[in-house]
């Protein structure tokens, strides 16, 4: 294991793990505000990234926040993650008509960019971190699809598929033993990046008013709280936005770690 | 002479054919994203009509919105009587502007595409310089600083990277507008619109960027390490000729990459045109969301799924023009 996997891999520990403590790291309750301290610079006594406009510790806000954010990038992935694989491997093994009516449904979701069906799907279910995790396990799902498929396309015409049937195994013994071992590297790497752009789509969606609402602290709603408050206050505008641009890019880039780590080619699906 | 006049001819004819048969493959996908914007509208649980007025609605009103939008009647029906209306270009009609959707969305979609061209270009030239300096300097600080830079690009979301320009670029040092689309006194020329594209296009051109980064430096380092330029080495050309070559071999992989990610534009500008005020789909679609309006969402929504399927058939026809090794 590389030196940089091992970092990447300790960062993304850490921050789950400050999202876990939250409640016993964060210096004040995430949403207890005081008039008189409003929009302190970040250094200030008890306040060390200072307060939003609410007079709210920016520090627990943030340390708060990390849990819907981080929920709301890691269970859609994780769904999509499941019902794509479903679809991506069972699919290209299937009878032909099973094979053109998934690929093609798939492909139907596929025409839309992904925020915006998580956006239409969000603003038909009304806004909610639930929802936010609804939509995006819709929105995650076909690229996922892709990803599995073309992995399955290379070998599904392969001697050792004809051998394993031929001796007797079941077609889910195909596809779970022979099938999905072959696609897991793939799909983890893949998985891993996805989870980075669920975070980044999560906040936007709450960013839009879709997502978690205030006063729940979420690293996107927050954004769109401290947006006002720019021109007078660029530091702590900007605390919300770049935090998620740190996340962002610790999934991005430990998932190329873990490209170069299990030798998956570079293919782009996004 | 005339075999050349007859091989252009065919050719045109078989360009002909493989844009009606793209064309007509793509109505099938048409028909399934318009159902899908439907059945997001159709399937909301509990009643739209009262989420839309809110709960002090009179029961006239709930009447007469639920006639309205048709609500009453079976859903085949309405799904149909929706396909064939939006067929024909009626998008039904804002609730919180009482304004035809369509004039509404076309007015803010041509100014998406303004700022999505401009970020397209951005997103050309910034891919194929970083994504060179990656695949020539692999192996040293350069190509690693450069890989580095298209990660960060990549991961950069809109937003963050609209706030941080509103704020670094326009309100500290005052250098650009921080939002619109020209300046409301004597404003309007070509430097002015300029002026006011170069933020948000920025913002909106870096993930796409980075995609493009990393997919032409992995076709480049493949093309550097193929024979031919060996050979070119080995005959004594200069370093910076044999990249010359090596860049121009590698462009067609632009074609499908470059082409999608342009597409993939449309998706970021929701955000980055919020943040800055542009009045395109983007903010129309925000502001339907804050005042719930749906069919403004829909209408936001579908009109960029049809262009992006738009696109899509754009950059298919364009590989099949600029490389022969497509047209099977």
């Amino acid at each position: 294991m590389s030196v940089r996997l091992k970092l990447l891999l300790a960062l993304t520990a850490a921050l789950l793990l400050a999202a876990l403590l939250a409640p016993l790291l964060a210096p004040h309750a995430p949403d207890a505000g005081a008039t008189a301290q409003r929009l302190l610079p970040p250094g200030s006594a008890g306040h060390p990234l200072g307060t939003d406009g609410q007079g709210r510790d920016l520090l627990s806000r943030l340390l708060w926040g990390a849990r819907p954010s981080l929920l709301a990038g890691i269970v859609p992935v994780a769904a999509a993650a499941l019902l794509g694989t479903a679809i991506g491997l069972l699919a290209p093994l299937s009878r032909r008509w099973v094979e053109t009516a998934a690929l093609r449904s798939v492909d139907v979701l596929y025409a839309f960019p992904g925020v915006l069906l998580a956006i239409a799907i969000a603003a038909a279910l009304g806004a909610g971190l639930w929802t936010t995790v609804v939509a995006l396990s819709i929105a995650l799902t076909p690229p996922v699809v892709r990803v599995v498929q073309t992995e399955v396309l290379r070998f599904r015409d392969a001697d050792f598929l004809a051998v394993a049937r031929a001796s007797g195994a079941s077609w889910w013994a195909v596809a779970l033993r022979q099938a999905l071992p072959l696609v897991l590297p793939a799909l983890v790497v893949y998985c891993t990046t996805l989870v980075g752009i669920a975070i980044v789509y999560a906040a936007g969606l709450s960013f839009l008013g879709l997502g978690v609402s205030p006063p729940t602290a979420e690293w996107g709603s927050m954004l769109d709280e401290l947006r006002g408050n720019a021109y007078t206050d660029p530091v702590l505008a900007l605390l919300p936005a770049t935090t998620i641009l740190l996340v962002s890019i610790l999934f991005n880039a430990l998932g190329d770690a873990l490209r170069d780590q299990l030798d998956v080619k570079e293919r782009s699906v996004r | 002479m005339f075999g050349r006049t007859y091989v252009r001819e065919s050719q045109t004819a078989a360009f002909a054919r493989f844009a009606a048969k793209r064309c007509a493959l793509a109505v099938p996908v048409l028909i399934g994203v318009a159902t899908v914007v439907f059945a997001t509208v159709a399937l909301i649980p509990g009643d739209p009509v009262t989420s839309m007025l809110g709960p002090g609605a009179t029961p006239e009103a709930v009447a007469e919105l639920t006639g309205r939008l048709g609500l009453d009647r079976p859903l085949p029906l309405r799904w149909w009587e929706w396909l064939s209306a939006t067929a024909q270009g009626d998008l039904g009609s804002s609730i919180a502007q009482r304004r035809p959707v369509g004039e509404i969305v076309m007015t803010a979609f041509g100014n998406t595409l303004v700022l999505a061209a401009a970020a397209g270009l951005l997103v050309l030239a910034g891919g194929v310089a970083l994504g060179t300096l990656t695949a020539v300097g692999r192996g040293r600080a350069s190509g690693r600083l450069s890989s580095a830079l298209s990660i960060v690009a990549i991961s950069a979301p809109q937003y963050s990277v609209a706030l941080l320009l509103v704020v670094l670029l326009g309100v500290q040092a005052g250098l650009f507008p921080t939002g619109g689309m020209y300046d409301a006194i004597g404003g309007g020329g070509l430097g002015d619109r300029i002026h006011h594209l170069a933020l948000p296009a920025l913002a909106a051109a870096l993930v796409p960027m980075g995609v493009t980064a990393r997919v032409y430096a992995a076709a480049l380092t493949d093309v550097l390490n193929a024979d031919f330029v060996e050979s070119m080495r080995a005959r004594g050309l200069s370093e910076a000729a044999v990249i010359r070559h090596a860049v121009r071999n590698a462009l067609p992989s632009l074609l499908t990459i470059g082409g999608l990610q342009i597409a993939y534009l449309l998706e970021g500008v929701v955000f980055v045109e919020t943040i800055f005020a542009w009045p395109g789909i983007g903010q129309t679609l925000f502001q339907a969301i804050q005042a719930r309006d749906l069919p403004v969402i829909e209408a936001g929504v579908l009109v960029t799924a049809v262009a992006f399927v738009g696109l899509t058939i754009a950059v298919d026809a364009l590989h099949w023009l600029l490389d022969p090794r497509t047209r099977r």
